[in-house]
């Protein structure tokens, strides 16, 4: 079940349709661009992996702090190397669509800010993650002391069993307090 | 064995409960094998472990059974039947996974039966059909393109603001449409009275009327005296009548509206104590925007949400000098707030003694030059405007002196210039009916007096805008492109879009039209235009003249407070309606309305009277006991005992939730410690392996 050359056979599209958020034309866009980022070799094979380089060229995720993490949580690859199939780009939009539920959004968001992969937010994630948002230059981060602070406040706020982290239903429960965490986890082509 | 600590249910901090009493070593604990096997990890990886899925489904179908597959968790945390019928598209998975979930699910529809699988093929359907809907309904939206632009290039601020507008824009085109219904559509078809004045040029007509609201627009449909009793002449259906139902169903319809989106707002940002405010997490968590495409859009954001943290940060270390302020300190800070106050109220009196000053000096006739006259006649509009123009920015300077909180400062601010708005507003109606030298004047019509005025504020409301964005913005900008190193640009500064100002403009010109809208009942439709001329024209403003803010502002956590002003300034609407009518019951003897559908002697209670008279006797004694007295005593107690059962209950919740926390605290260092113990004994064990040669291999417990 793979994508042939450059269309999108009927049954596939309306399985995809199915099986995502997105609408056919939502999916019929993703394809052209997915597309345009093969090289020409790799149009004609099936179920082609695109390296994480070249997606990090689009335009929607180019300026995104998250970007590398975003491909490494949506990519399938055994290499964990955040490559990405077309079905693998279809899960991404679909996540971050405008109809993806906010249960869906908030397990991916979890996803995105564990960097470390173990399952929960600690003290390293989340100084990663405030480095992340606050700018990726040296003379914009936040001084040692300043994100001790933070990080103290943060766990104060969302630790609710005070074990020194943010599980996945604590987290849930942060982002579900507020309406703007819906609008702002979306990405459209 | 050791013993743990002594029962102790207070709540532990994140350092104590690391540790346990047999290692020292803190972040042992997320590196235990145990670790990766409890269940609740195993739910957050679900998607990641592609093997583990396939089993998962029949693991939980069958249930945990322990030795076999304790280590894959279960797939939903609702009952088993939520699994199923859950979209596929709703699961955390891959693609893949969601096709194999689904084709099991076909698989299991065949175990089920007929019943059941119509059931949830029914669900599905009209799910999607539900879904359908919305997005044709959400396409329809206007604008769409210039919302998704303006929030990439400035953020969600701003687009709260441009989405309130539109808002406001529907609102009045009910309002208008309602009025076509219950207003223009009954004259229309039946007629006005045979003593109307007949709707053509006159001798003296000019185009100045359309700015005065006199001549040629007192005669017409814009105002008042236009509707009078026409054919339509039941008891119960008559023009006036109707007239008056749709001012009310138009008055009332605008405070459910208000309200229910007030409370939807006020539902997520309800904070049930300190100790639940989610602020910074939720600055942290929530805090990209990843609609943003743009590089600099980015680098704005960064600095945004940079600035935000420091600024967050400040106001922690603020509130904590704040405690620590001495006595005589305290004193003198609030001496000094006291003085700014009593600054604050001058500047308010003063600029009502203006305002009445204004609206004085308007109504001394003028037999002048008819630019001057112009003038004179829009004098009370021209200095509210200029006044909430320029005190609100002067507010902001001196709440800088007062030393708040940055967020009290703008609080601060914004409550006095809500209170400026809509005080200098209610000053010049109240300025309205008291002087009545009016009356003299050739127009007898008090209603259609009252309306010129509203209509004139409307006009010049957006006459001001209008010349602000072209006269001064625009000029500033091309100032600032061309000779940025000129003094006059270095005085001026970069000009921002300062949403609060804005949205109390918005919401000003909104309470305008509310007030206005029973004398001049084309308010709305009026309104309407303005609004969307105004959205342009503010497009315009931000995407051309416009840098971002510095300080994130924040959509959700406002537009509580920008409904409320709107609240308010219906319920000032409300007020001058009902006091008006008040009046004129009140000095009927004067034949104060001679025009309009309550002309000749008619008033709302005489017509209204007359159609309730028209009643069956029942419902006559029951609507009279409704608007007795008698019957708003019960009425106080039933809300107020209704009241109660809701802050009890909320009581209760919340006690609730201090009980579910502690045992969650608990639970989890329980758990914490049990793994701690594991994992130690198992190292012993391996150690006491290692002492013993290699070939007696002991049966030790495995944890799987």
């Amino acid at each position: 079940m793979g994508t042939t050359a450059s269309q999108l056979g009927k049954d596939l599209l309306s399985e995809y349709q199915e099986l995502t958020f997105l609408t056919k034309q939502e999916i019929l866009l993703a394809h052209k661009r997915f597309t345009e980022l093969l090289t020409k070799d790799e149009k004609d094979l099936p179920n082609t992996r695109v390296p994480v380089e070249r997606i990090l060229t689009l335009p929607e995720l180019k300026s995104n702090p998250f970007r590398k993490r975003i491909c490494h949580v949506f990519s399938t690859s055994e290499y964990k190397d955040g490559s990405l199939t077309f079905e693998d780009f279809l899960d991404l939009l679909s996540a971050f669509s405008d109809s993806a539920t906010m249960e869906i959004k908030s397990h991916y968001a979890f996803r995105i800010f564990d960097f470390d992969d173990d399952g929960t937010l600690d003290c390293g994630d989340l100084e990663k993650l405030v480095n992340c948002l606050t700018g990726e230059t040296d003379d914009t981060r936040l001084t040692t002391e300043e994100m001790r602070q933070l990080i103290s406040n943060i766990l104060e706020e969302s630790d609710i069993d005070k074990d020194g982290t943010v599980n996945l239903s604590e987290f849930q429960h942060v982002i579900s307090r507020s309406p703007d965490f819906v609008s702002s986890f979306k990405i459209v082509l | 064995m050791e013993e743990h600590n002594a029962v102790n249910f207070t709540r532990l901090l994140s350092d104590e409960s690391t540790l346990s009493t047999m290692s020292s070593d803190s972040c042992e604990y997320y590196q235990t094998e145990i670790f990766d096997q409890l269940p609740s990890i195993q739910t957050s990886r679900l998607g990641q472990d592609r093997q583990g899925l396939w089993e998962t489904c029949e693991a939980h179908q069958g249930g945990p059974e322990a030795g076999e597959r304790i280590s894959h968790g279960h797939l939903s945390r609702g009952p088993k039947d939520k699994a199923f019928t859950q979209p596929p598209r709703n699961l955390v998975m891959c693609i893949q996974g969601r096709r194999d979930a689904r084709d099991r699910r076909k698989m299991q529809i065949s175990n089920i039966g007929f019943w059941e699988s119509w059931r949830r093929s029914q669900s599905i359907n009209r799910r999607r059909v539900w879904a359908q809907m919305g997005e044709a309904l959400s396409g329809l939206l206007p604008w769409l393109h210039t919302l998704h632009t303006i929030e990439g290039r400035f953020g969600v601020g701003v687009k709260a603001y441009f989405v309130f507008l539109r808002y406001l824009v529907f609102l009045n085109l009910l309002h208008s449409a309602l009025l076509w219904v219950f207003i223009l559509g009954p004259t229309t078809l039946y007629g006005r009275s045979n003593s109307s004045k007949p709707l053509k040029f006159g001798g003296n007509d000019s185009v100045l009327d359309f700015f005065l609201g006199s001549g040629y627009l007192d005669r017409s449909p814009v105002f008042f005296s236009f509707y009078t009793r026409g054919s339509l002449n039941f008891q119960c259906l008559n023009t006036p009548l109707l007239y008056l139902a749709g001012i009310l169903i138009i008055l009332f319809l605008s405070l459910i509206l208000v309200v229910r989106r007030m409370t939807v707002g006020y539902k997520h940002t309800w904070m049930l104590g300190k100790r639940y405010s989610m602020n910074v997490s939720y600055k942290i968590f929530c805090g990209w925007d990843f609609t943003i495409q743009d590089t600099t859009a980015a680098i704005l954001k960064h600095s945004f949400i940079r600035n935000d943290l420091k600024l967050f940060l400040e106001e922690q270390s603020f509130s904590l000098r704040e405690a620590q302020r001495t006595l005589g300190l305290r004193v003198r800070l609030y001496l000094l707030r006291f003085v700014l106050n009593l600054l604050v109220l001058s500047l308010l009196g003063g600029a009502f003694f203006l305002i009445y000053f204004a609206t004085k000096t308007s109504q001394q006739e003028s037999g002048h030059y008819w630019l001057f006259s112009l003038v004179l006649e829009y004098l009370p509009p021209i200095t509210i405007t200029v006044v909430n123009l320029l005190l609100p920015h002067m507010f902001r300077k001196i709440s800088s002196f007062e030393d708040y909180s940055f967020t009290m400062q703008v609080n601060a601010t914004l409550v006095r210039s809500i209170f400026l708005k809509l005080a200098s507003l209610g000053i010049y109606l109240f300025f309205i009916f008291t002087t009545r030298e009016r009356q003299k004047y050739s127009f007898h019509c008090r209603e259609n007096m009252f309306g010129r005025e509203m209509y004139k504020l409307c006009i010049f409301n957006f006459l001001a805008t209008f010349c602000d964005t072209f006269l001064l913005k625009y000029p500033r900008k091309l100032l600032q492109e061309k000779y940025p190193s000129s003094l006059l640009a270095r005085l001026s500064g970069k000009q921002r879009f300062l949403i609060p100002f804005k949205v109390l403009d918005l919401v000003y010109s909104q309470t305008v039209s509310w007030v206005g809208v029973y004398y001049c009942p084309l308010l709305p439709l009026i309104g309407t235009a303005t609004l969307m001329a105004t959205f342009y024209i503010q497009k315009f403003t931000v995407l051309r003249c416009c840098v971002a803010e510095q300080r994130m502002f924040r959509g959700s956590s406002s537009s509580v407070l920008f409904h409320f002003m709107l609240l308010l300034g219906l319920l000032m609407a409300a007020t001058t309606l009902g006091f008006n009518l008040y009046q004129q019951e009140a000095t009927q003897n004067e034949n104060m309305s001679s025009c309009g559908p309550f002309g000749n002697g008619e008033t709302v209670f005489n017509v209204t009277g007359v159609c309730v008279n028209s009643f069956p006797s029942p419902a006559q004694t029951t609507l009279r006991y409704l608007a007795s007295e008698a019957f708003a005593l019960p009425l106080i107690l039933a809300e107020i005992l209704i009241l109660t059962s809701y802050v009890s209950r909320r009581r209760a919740n919340q006690k609730a939730i201090e009980r579910l926390k502690d045992m969650l605290v608990m639970s989890s260092s329980d758990k914490r410690f049990l793994v701690k113990q594991h994992a130690t004994m198992l190292r012993s064990q391996r150690k006491t392996h290692g002492v013993c040669s290699g070939a007696i291999e002991e049966d030790a417990p495995h944890p799987l």
